[in-house]
């Protein structure tokens, strides 16, 4: 696995204060986990802002804090929906001796049979699964092939996942992490719209007091 | 059109719209979603317009998912009618949106199908919009 850095530095600023920190052009973060004291950062916007494209939530990345290097996985990103940025970041540090459990990316390969011959849509319901392992043999993402999937209906399964002995799947194995759907589910509204209009029931408690009045 | 098959009271206050979505607001279904950037109400006609849009755009491809119900009733007095004699009779059903949510979700659609679509939509609503895709960690299509 590729070891990504970001450098970052000690904050002095907390609560509210961090607005103006967010004005100068840095994100407000922190590093926790593993018998540490939780350290407040912050780090350039620009530069965790590339420094995102490049890393999943099981990437391990070191932290440089001041010239000291952290190892940790990112645990918790808040961003603001409407800009679309990152507002503030939590690293968990970890040992690279002990098992930690975190959420692996499922991302999809390759095109499905059915998609081709049925137009099918792929339906990608499960984008991660939450697994623990040692730090060193987590992959940076699950990859999953859509070539078995021939008809419209089939599905892949957690329990269809070979991820080796090294990593405990925490999910029901039964669980659906990408099925082909019929197309015609895009169809299917229109007959609801057309469903006759009328006043919705008013239930009972609202009715008595209604009477009441 | 939507709207809720049971209620409690028959008619309600208007309220207010005060800050942004504190749900609704990440694309969650699909792959694209179209999000509110104006707090508002959107009636039940506007989604059934941008519903069928969609659904034209997308020639029967590709999978919808509306993410906005319309379960606040408007009621409106008669025109030329004095105050009073109580509240007006509910001509239609709105949903409360605030900026950030959700409205939309397309999936199964290569990108500019998809796009395409939920800009056609857009022209159904009285407020502003942006077409946003899926936020995932690690990917340079974040916006």
């Amino acid at each position: 696995m590729e070891k990504m850095l970001i450098n970052a530095e000690k904050r002095s600023l907390f609560g509210k204060k961090v607005g103006a920190l967010r004005r100068q052009g840095s994100v407000p973060g922190i590093i926790y986990g593993h018998n540490a004291k939780p350290i407040a950062i912050q780090m350039n916007a620009r530069e965790l802002a590339r420094f995102l494209t490049k890393v999943t939530s099981s990437s391990i990345v070191t932290v440089a804090i001041d010239g000291e290097n952290h190892t940790a996985l990112i645990r918790e990103l808040q961003r603001n929906f409407i800009r679309n940025e990152v507002i503030h970041v939590d690293f968990q540090e970890v040992s690279l001796k002990e098992k930690i459990r975190t959420r692996i990316t499922v991302s999809l390969t390759g095109v499905a049979p059915a998609v081709k011959n049925f137009g099918g849509i792929v339906l990608h319901e499960r984008e991660w699964i939450e697994v623990e392992a040692l730090p060193t043999d987590l992959p940076e993402r699950i990859t999953v092939d859509l070539s078995s999937l021939e008809n419209i209906g089939d599905a892949i399964r957690v329990s269809g996942l070979n991820l080796g002995d090294a990593i405990t799947i925490f999910a029901d194995p039964e669980e659906v992490i990408v099925s082909i759907s019929s197309a015609s589910i895009a169809a299917e509204p229109e007959e609801e719209a057309e469903a006759s209009e009328s006043e919705p029931e008013v239930v009972e408690k609202g009715k008595k007091s209604e009477d009441e009045e | 059109m939507l709207m809720p098959k049971r209620v409690k009271y028959r008619k309600q206050q208007r309220g207010r719209m005060k800050g942004k979505a504190l749900r609704g607001a990440e694309v969650t279904f699909g792959e694209y979603g179209l999000m509110a950037l104006e707090p508002g109400w959107i009636t039940a006609r506007q989604i059934e317009a941008a519903r069928r849009t969609l659904a034209r755009e997308m020639k029967r491809r590709g999978k919808i998912w509306i993410r906005i119900f319309p379960d606040k009733p408007y009621t409106h007095r008669p025109a030329e009618t004095r105050m009073g004699k109580g509240k007006g009779n509910v001509e239609y059903w709105v949903a409360v949106v605030k900026p950030g949510r959700i409205m939309f979700e397309v999936g199964g659609l290569p990108q500019e199908v998809a796009v395409e679509a939920l800009r056609q939509a857009t022209y159904k609503f009285s407020i502003k919009t942006k077409v946003v895709s899926k936020f995932v960690l690690g990917s340079r299509e974040n916006e």
